[in-house]
């Protein structure tokens, strides 16, 4: 009967090292994927945008450069390709917007459109939405790294090379001074 | 109770699963206490009773009826939304639904797509939200068209991050377990005590039975009243933004929360009590024990502690970062939450006074401990409010705003004189005088009230209204004071026709109507003598 305990043992820590392992892939996995959300919906915001400039330009021909500023900074936006310049340009679109939300209210024709309020609801909505995402990628990112560094599990991540930390998303020193732009519907 | 909503959620997540265990053992005695009262009846000695194979089997038997409650419970639970309370998907083609569709997307983005939830509408003019889960594992969140349509984007947010919240964390099934464990002693027990059959034995240990099932029943509470504050925390966590969830727990404290005939194991699940039970509201044991839901004001105190702490890490960045002058005196600097749920300052006491959108209901902090409403704060209150309402033309009176505790300014609605709110837009007026401008149709009505008030005609055409003004009748809850003779006012609707929530002083025949009550009334009972589609009077 004695004999079979080292076996036993044995089982047991090969069985915790197999849940183990699978528990740092499948965080490394949600980690991927919930980086990738953000894509997602910086690509909904550009998808947007088309729209909402061929709807209010016909009624704001005198405010073509508040238009031209978002075009070009959507431009921009799609094609940066490193996180930081992805950062920057989206920061700038995200100030353009804002500008010219603020430009049609003085436009009441504009204001009380459906079309504008249903863009402006669902350009609210994927703002809130790319602040969710980057939110949950770094829970997650925490979850991965606590998981990763807590005794015993640190035994197992050094074991397997596949698992390295990963980057958090932080802020950018501008994106920080600048005031978010506000393209909300609340009520006062 | 600790501080932040990480703190609460793990703490909350033992104490569910400490009591949950002691539920499911509780569940056990009470078999074990039924068992001993058969043995009894029928004179059976214990040992052939509590013999190992005999228990085996019944704890079996116990596990399987649980089983099988479970399943017949949660087969149609979505479908019981739809059916018994008349819920509906969202219209897309509706702004106010679309918000409430884009939130849902939001929600699940937040939770990482972890599971898919719906969302569909109560066409009720009450305020209350809900989650449920069936047996395939569908989850839909059910809100009413009151809460959607009075709530701001971050308030709805709040409140839909609860309630997925609850569906996440596996509430909705714990509640439906639970439920199952005790459905067949409890039918059991009921039968007994409802009245002995001629030549029947009682047994003392039917009386422990039902003690044990008393308890039980106590403890299911409990767990339901933690769920509440976990669930709160759990939606801090996912929104950021415990003010707005402080805010809508607020306005829906405030209002008809009733939801239709809803059954005790969904009550336990809706964001608070459909009940209205004026229990819910009070302190001391016997609240503690018999509530399924944490007392509103408790929440809403624990959630603005929370803020505070989102406070403090604001003060902490635009803290100056070089020496302090010592020489120079510190002049008071005050923090406020602005309309978009965003803490702003430090603001000076006269920069505080130039803020458009500062009211007696705005959350200020002075730095320090805690936060407050700024009508509560005695150097800002005098200082700011009143020059503001010395600027208007209008008289001002001796009596205070129930909610924003200002002086009511004498004004004119349709040709009848009536005290109004200048900040918050409620209206007291003398109840004899309320026919006179139901009478009278000389304003036209906004879409938006006109759409609350349809609310109403459909929620009568549903025929449920008499029941629910039974519900409120019985349990009348007294929340605002009368802004004349000070006594409490009875919270009531204005009639059962027309469900409109009211707070009626007795004393003094006074009412008050909270912002756009006394327009819907109006709206409402104007179409419905006119007979025209709500639409017609529209601007």
């Amino acid at each position: 009967m004695i004999e079979w305990i080292p076996l036993g043992l044995v089982v047991l820590g090969l069985l915790w090292i197999v849940i183990v392992y699978n528990g740092l892939v499948s965080l490394r996995n949600q980690v991927q994927n919930a980086w990738k959300q953000i894509d997602v919906q910086l690509k909904r915001r550009h998808d947007l945008i088309p729209n909402l400039v061929t709807t209010v330009k016909g009624a704001m021909e005198f405010e073509q450069d508040t238009l031209e500023k978002v075009i070009s900074a959507r431009a921009k936006a799609v094609s940066a390709t490193g996180p930081h310049d992805k950062a920057v340009s989206e920061n700038m679109l995200t100030q353009a917007l804002g500008k010219l939300f603020a430009v049609v209210e003085n436009y009441p024709q504009l204001k009380s459109n459906e079309n504008i309020m249903q863009l402006q609801e669902e350009l609210t909505s994927t703002e809130n939405r790319i602040g969710f995402a980057r939110q949950f990628y770094n829970d997650i990112v925490a979850s991965y790294h606590i998981k990763q560094e807590v005794f015993p599990n640190n035994f197992v991540a050094s074991i397997f090379k596949g698992f390295k930390k990963e980057e958090y998303y932080s802020a950018e020193d501008a994106d920080r001074a600048v005031p978010q732009a506000d393209l909300s519907l609340r009520k006062k | 109770m600790p501080f932040t909503f990480i703190e609460i959620e793990e703490a909350k997540t033992r104490r569910i699963w400490i009591f949950f265990l002691v539920l499911i053992l509780l569940h056990f005695a009470v078999l074990a206490s039924l068992t001993a009262a058969a043995a009894e009846i029928l004179s059976l000695p214990y040992d052939t009773f509590f013999s190992p194979r005999l228990m085996g089997w019944l704890i079996v038997l116990s596990l399987a009826s649980a089983s099988f409650h479970f399943g017949f419970a949660t087969l149609d639970t979505i479908h019981f939304l739809h059916d018994n309370l008349a819920a509906v998907k969202p219209d897309p083609a509706d702004g106010i639904h679309q918000r409430l569709l884009n939130i849902m997307q939001e929600i699940q983005v937040v939770t990482g797509n972890r599971k898919r939830i719906d969302c569909v509408v109560i066409p009720t003019l009450a305020m209350n939200a809900l989650a449920a889960v069936d047996l395939r594992g569908n989850a839909t969140i059910a809100i009413t068209e009151g809460l959607l349509s009075r709530l701001t984007r971050p308030q709805l947010e709040a409140v839909m991050a609860h309630e997925a919240y609850h569906i996440l964390s596996g509430d909705c099934r714990e509640t439906t377990v639970a439920a199952s464990f005790f459905g067949l002693p409890s039918a059991a027990l009921g039968k007994i005590s409802g009245g002995f059959a001629p030549g029947f034995r009682f047994s003392p240990s039917f009386l422990l039975a039902w003690t044990l099932l008393k308890l039980s029943q106590i403890f299911n509470m409990f767990i339901s009243r933690e769920r509440e504050y976990r669930a709160d925390a759990g939606a801090v966590r996912m929104t950021r933004n415990p003010i707005a969830l402080a805010e809508a727990l607020n306005l829906i404290s405030r209002n008809w929360r009733g939801v239709g005939s809803i059954g005790e194991g969904f009550e336990m699940l809706c964001i608070v009590s459909p009940a209205a039970k004026a229990l819910d509201e009070t302190d001391g044991w016997r609240a503690d024990l018999m509530s399924t839901h944490p007392p509103i004001r408790k929440r809403i105190e624990v959630l603005s502690k929370m803020a505070h702490q989102e406070l403090s890490e604001r003060i902490a960045k635009t803290a100056p970062t070089g020496r302090p002058d010592a020489a120079r005196p510190a002049e008071p600097v005050f923090y406020a939450l602005d309309p978009h749920h965003q803490w702003q300052g430090p603001y000076p006491l006269a920069e505080l006074s130039a803020l458009a959108w500062i009211s007696p209901l705005t959350w200020i902090s002075d730095g320090g401990a805690g936060i407050e409403r700024a009508w509560k704060i005695p150097s800002i209150d005098p200082v700011i409010f009143m020059n503001r309402l010395k600027q208007d033309a209008m008289p001002v009176t001796s009596s205070l705003c129930p909610s924003c505790r200002q002086p009511l300014l004498e004004t004119l609605y349709e040709r009848t004189p009536l005290r109004q709110c200048h900040f918050c837009g409620g209206i007291l007026i003398e109840t004899a005088k309320i026919s006179r401008i139901m009478a009278r149709a000389e304003n036209s009505f906004t879409d938006r009230i006109s759409s609350l008030s349809k609310t109403v005609m459909k929620e009568n055409q549903l025929k449920q209204s008499g029941h629910r003004a039974q519900n409120i009748n019985r349990t009348m809850i007294t929340l605002r004071s009368c802004p004349q003779c000070k006594n409490p006012m009875t919270r009531t609707f204005y009639s059962l026709a027309y469900l409109v929530e009211i707070d009626r002083c007795n004393f003094c025949g006074l009412t008050w109507f909270d912002p756009d009550e006394l327009e819907m009334l109006q709206c409402m009972i104007t179409n419905k003598m006119a007979g025209d589609p709500l639409v017609e009077r529209t601007t």
